[in-house]
């Protein structure tokens, strides 16, 4: 095959002349070797990637083994910054709110986005309006998803507590955002609100994708609808949730807006996660070395899940 | 087969009344929103608060559109979001012909390295991305911007079309090539023209994030005369001080391109989302 191709890059001036005459595997004219022609095409992708991913990748790598700061130079100081992060109780709060914030809130969209999925696949009249209305969420900017959200907290003209002091659900004013114990939850609240569209619509096409003549056989085989959804329906499903769950774990837990809108961090780091507080280290207090250590020492995590999922999305395309 | 029917009865009436409490939790903050910004300042703040605006007015877009600068913000954005998409098209139809039909060392590696770009997250390349804009002199310019949205929606663009462009039969192409096309002549005049709903989606999802994009936009730009919505709205605050109305009537406004984008492209969308196409 190799050689074949070779020989059509070869008399690449007959095949204009003469297709038919040359005799040659199918596909040869598509797929023959036109090196050059390729990277000329993808010169502008790769430069971009370069400049705009790779070469910063490397760049973060590379600061956060220096004692940089903004508009100074810096200084090799090796893993200084990140063993300073291990003795700091701030790094350690912030760690354990990471897992808690991500965790809960992928699995509380992956619960709600199964829900509304599997509701919005009952027959129903005016199905699409509700779908349409439910999935709104998801084109909405997530830094005015966020304001819009802390007005809705806000301690005195919120509409959260104004509908509860209207209403006589409460005597006193809340202060969600405040409040050490509520903060965090308030926080994956509306984390959940913005991301559940994105679980719902993915599991939505998976659920019309099973052919229902599956759940007419297995009712004939005497199934009840409990089982029926989970001896056809989830392994159907599998595959979606899987690549759903990881994609999301990766934007949920690299996403500052939503805690640097609500709450920077607070009360006293309760809602202190990696992105925003590698964002306050490297631009609030200027540690541009130590910014960059705190927004890589989660990586390796997240290498994992670029890996395996990089894999699963190339699956079907590359031969 | 009965019992069957009457849980499915049971089921109905379940996911009809989850239906009623999703659409409330859903829509009541896009109720605020418009709310308030209908709202005098009498009615937003303080013991006069009111669920209802009593008195709706415009006021707060007026002021929204003669003293502050959300005009300006509107046009670095769309300016922004337009250069975005037009260069991630062109640039991802060009890369993904390149991957789906011409065979060269590095191909996969190539495309393994495009999927690996798409997923690493902003967060962690703003600071030395920073660095670099620095470098360059594009702080506070639409190019720099452009640019580093780029980053994140070529790869996209590329590794979406590349898939769509392999489905494009082969023959097709074959038969173009033969009749004297080029290879850019058959990209255009065969290619394309099979592809639009894959176009479509890129141009999609290349417009809505880097019109929906905050990070970047918040770390290279300082400059009124280039800063986007996302950034410009988040100045409504003064000194921890909120101005709720016109910040929420901004809100509603700013929300009206990608929710109306979302309405039209609807079908396609999802179709780009259950492809991994988005970060939520």
């Amino acid at each position: 095959m190799a050689t074949r191709a070779h020989e059509v890059v070869a008399d690449r001036g007959d095949v204009r002349v003469g297709g038919e005459t040359v005799r040659r595997p199918r596909k040869s004219l598509i797929l023959r070797r036109e090196g050059w022609l390729a990277y000329v095409l993808l010169a502008p992708s790769l430069i971009v990637i370069f400049f705009m991913v790779a070469y910063p990748f490397f760049t973060a790598v590379y600061l956060s083994l220096q004692n940089k700061m903004v508009g100074a130079p810096g200084r090799w100081v090796g893993l200084a910054n990140y063993v300073e992060l291990f003795h700091d109780d701030v790094f350690l709060r912030t760690a354990w709110n990471s897992v808690v914030y991500t965790v809960v809130a992928v699995a509380l969209k992956f619960v709600l986005g199964l829900t509304m999925a599997l509701i919005l696949d009952q027959p129903r009249r005016f199905n699409n309006v509700f779908r349409t209305l439910l999935f709104v969420p998801w084109a909405v900017p997530v830094i005015i998803v966020a304001l819009n959200w802390r007005w809705i907290f806000d301690d005195l003209s919120g509409f959260l507590n104004n509908f509860l002091i209207t209403f006589h659900l409460s005597n006193n004013i809340i202060s969600w955002l405040s409040d050490p114990a509520l903060a965090m939850g308030c926080v994956i609240a509306v984390v959940v609100w913005a991301g559940t569209p994105l679980y719902s619509m993915t599991f939505l096409a998976g659920l019309q994708a099973i052919p229902r003549e599956l759940y007419e056989a297995a009712e004939i085989d005497g199934a009840s609808v409990v089982q029926q959804f989970f001896f056809v329906t989830v392994p159907r499903l599998k595959t979606i949730f899987l690549t759903t769950v990881m994609l999301s774990t990766i934007w949920t837990a690299t996403n500052l807006q939503f805690v640097f809108i609500l709450t920077r961090g607070g009360p006293a780091s309760r809602t202190e996660i990696f992105p925003h507080l590698a964002f306050m280290t490297a631009l609030g207090a200027r540690r541009l070395g130590m910014g960059a250590a705190v927004s890589l020492v989660f990586f390796p995590v997240l290498m994992v899940l670029i890996i395996v999922l990089t894999r699963r999305m190339l699956r079907p395309a590359d031969d | 087969m009965r019992s069957i029917n009457r849980t499915r009865r049971l089921l109905m009436w379940l996911g009809n009344g989850l239906l009623v409490v999703m659409l409330v939790w859903t829509l009541v903050p896009f109720y605020w929103m418009i709310a308030t910004s209908l709202k005098k300042d009498r009615e937003i703040y303080g013991f006069e608060a009111t669920l209802v605006p009593r008195q709706p007015t415009l006021a707060n877009y007026t002021r929204l559109f003669t003293t502050t600068p959300f005009v300006k913000y509107v046009r670095n954005s769309t300016i922004i979001s337009v250069g975005t998409t037009v260069f991630s098209l062109v640039f991802g139809c060009l890369g993904a012909y390149a991957l789906a039909r011409l065979r060269f060392p590095g191909r996969s590696l190539i495309a393994r390295g495009l999927v690996v770009t798409y997923l690493v997250p902003p967060s962690l390349l703003f600071i030395p991305l920073f660095a670099v804009m620095s470098t360059l002199s594009l702080i506070d310019t639409h190019e720099g911007l452009v640019l580093a949205y780029l980053g994140f929606s070529v790869p996209f663009a590329t590794w979406l079309l590349m898939g769509y462009f392999r489905s494009v039969p082969v023959e097709l192409e074959e038969a173009a090539l033969v009749d004297g096309c080029t290879r850019l002549g058959s990209l255009i005049r065969v290619i394309l023209p099979m592809s639009l709903p894959a176009l479509a989606v890129v141009a999609f999802f290349a417009f809505t994030q880097s019109w929906n994009e905050f990070l970047y936009a918040n770390v290279f730009v300082n400059s009124v005369e280039v800063r986007t919505i996302t950034t410009g709205l988040t100045l409504f605050v003064v000194e921890d001080v909120f101005f709720w109305g016109p910040m929420m009537g901004a809100s509603f406004l700013s929300t009206l391109p990608p929710l109306v984008l979302y309405l039209v492209f609807q079908r396609w969308v999802v179709k780009g989302l259950t492809l991994g196409g988005v970060k939520g």
